[in-house]
């Protein structure tokens, strides 16, 4: 009997974990699915996007590709460019008179300006609808990047309540029940729980990101700093005065090829150009390692001198910085390339539908319910 | 009992966290519609003509462990490229030169294009009825020119 209660106890828990922010759980489940495809999305809707190379040519310096938005507007100032995956152009971030904020798509292999627009990329859009429901930001907080963060809370509790409730739950990957002939009812709640047992390992994954997610937030809030921001340049660095403005003595290619004799196998995926005299080229990128992101490799350098001012590279990481370059390939799933990204991809609509699935269930119960109250007065009446 | 289950707060309750999603809209519209602060008047600086404008007129936020406010600056006239270094205060004095060159921090520094530049002005916790908005810039010919600007009253 005990043990009866304590189910009907770990089960009420399990809706009350679920139920009252389904709607907007599953909102964020289908933004974070795809999210995880916006790429190939991009890559499949916009040709422009596409980095087509069918000459078969190496790909350009970064200098040739800002040189190419340069020329085609004279009057811009890029800001920065970021690569993506091989078969996606580079987006050259700039200034024009006329344009207070553009990118452009810029083909890697041909120095071709394809598109340029102002605004958000879908990417750029999927991510903060999903991490923050466009919410705005107050210099280091959002109240929707807490609300998203929270729902790990939500995923997690929803994933040890419905563990506990269902009785050798192991037994689903070897003998899945699922019946199709005993009511719609009975059929969500088999569908339901086999897709929970077999998610498993994803529920655990994307949830232990979100906590991750909301430390994070909580770091931001109350200015804990998780990464050094890149060192002001020495006044004693720059040239001494002089009659007209000079420029750099060390231009972008010459900063990157310091950056790949310092980590030998840098790629560059973000580089920013530096944004006054003080400033250095900071140039982001990724190497041969895994789990890690996109943004492991960290280098600050001087455009006068040229020397490296500070660097990071994951061997270096303390744990809260080791945690943020770890967690985004875990929670987006860009792990291991497409194959990962496509298995995230599934699993996420398996996590939307369980979200559905489980508010049908409670529905039918509701309507069960009802009925068997009904029967029950009416026999009472009757009687 | 069988009322309780038939009540159309037990029916939709569970539907009411929708409701959040209507935010998302609203914010994608602002975002897309955004409103500023008018910018303060245009003063020459040397070869200069400024106009800074804040990006809003909360208190100052900290960054880095300094208090700092934002501003756009819209230079119409002046090369920027003659601007060797130039930094923003809010306070009674403007920064000295000494304080610019001896900085280890971003912040106060003007940064951006020749179509914008931006500001991370330092400031402190409370911006005072006797404290300005300074701007003090460094050419590369060695001079240096300081401008001020009187706080907006809705700032303070």
């Amino acid at each position: 009997m005990a043990s009866k209660i304590n189910r009907k106890f770990w089960f009420q828990l399990h809706g009350w974990f679920s139920l009252p922010v389904w709607v907007v759980f599953s909102f964020v489940c289908l933004t974070g699915t795809i999210s995880v495809l916006s790429h190939e999305i991009t890559w499949l809707v916009n040709a422009d996007a596409r980095a087509v190379n069918s000459g078969n040519e190496a790909v350009k310096s970064m200098g040739e590709v800002i040189a190419a938005v340069e020329n085609k507007y004279p009057t811009a100032d890029v800001n920065w460019v970021m690569t993506r995956e091989s078969y996606l152009t580079y987006v050259v971030s700039f200034t024009d008179a006329d344009k207070p904020a553009a990118m452009a798509y810029v083909n890697q292999y041909t120095a071709e300006v394809q598109e340029v627009f102002q605004g958000l990329t879908f990417i750029g859009f999927m991510r903060a609808l999903h991490g923050w429901l466009l919410f705005p930001w107050h210099h280091n907080f959002s109240v929707g990047y807490y609300l998203v963060a929270a729902m790990a809370i939500v995923m997690l509790g929803a994933l040890v309540t419905g563990l506990v409730v269902y009785k050798k739950f192991w037994r689903a990957f070897f003998r899945p029940q699922l019946r199709f002939n005993k009511g719609k009812r009975i059929f969500f709640q088999d569908i339901h729980r086999f897709s929970g047992v077999w998610s498993m390992w994803f529920l655990f994954v994307i949830s232990l990101t979100g906590l991750w997610y909301l430390t994070q937030a909580i770091l931001w809030h109350n200015n804990v700093e998780i990464e050094p921001h890149a060192p002001l340049l020495n006044n004693e660095s720059l040239p001494e005065y002089q009659g007209s403005a000079p420029d750099f003595h060390i231009n972008i290619d010459q900063a990157l090829a310091t950056a790949k004799q310092t980590f030998t196998d840098f790629r560059p995926t973000f580089v920013m150009l530096p944004e006054h005299n003080r400033d250095s080229y900071k140039l982001v990128g990724t190497g041969d390692f895994i789990l890690y992101d996109d943004y492991s490799y960290q280098l600050s350098v001087n455009p006068w001198q040229g020397n490296v001012e500070a660097s990071m590279s994951p061997s270096e990481m303390p744990v809260l910085q080791t945690l943020t370059h770890i967690a985004d390939p875990l929670h987006y799933g860009n792990i291991g390339g497409l194959w990962t990204k496509v298995i995230w991809f599934v699993f996420g609509l398996i996590l939307l539908g369980m979200a559905i699935v489980g508010f049908l269930i409670w529905r039918l119960r509701l309507v069960t319910l009802k009925k068997e109250k009904q029967t029950t007065l009416e026999i009472q009446e009757a009687s | 009992m069988a009322k309780v289950y038939a009540t159309p707060w037990h029916r939709y309750k569970y539907l009411l966290s929708g409701l959040i999603l209507i935010l998302p809209v609203v914010f994608l519209y602002q975002s897309m519609n955004p409103v500023f602060p008018d910018a303060l008047p245009e003063q020459t600086i040397g070869d200069f003509v400024v106009a800074p404008m804040p990006f809003d007129l909360e208190s100052p936020y900290q960054h880095d462990g300094v208090y700092v406010k934002d501003f756009l600056l819209t230079f119409k006239a002046g090369n920027i490229a003659n601007i060797r270094q130039a930094v923003l205060n809010i306070g009674e004095q403007p920064i000295t030169l000494e304080s610019i060159n001896m900085s280890k921090g971003e912040e106060g520094f003007l940064h951006g294009s020749r179509h914008g530049q931006h500001v991370h002005g330092l400031a402190s916790e409370h911006i005072r009825v006797q404290d300005s908005i300074w701007l003090t810039i460094e050419q590369w010919d060695g001079e240096t020119h300081t401008v001020s600007w009187e706080v907006p009253a809705a700032m303070l």
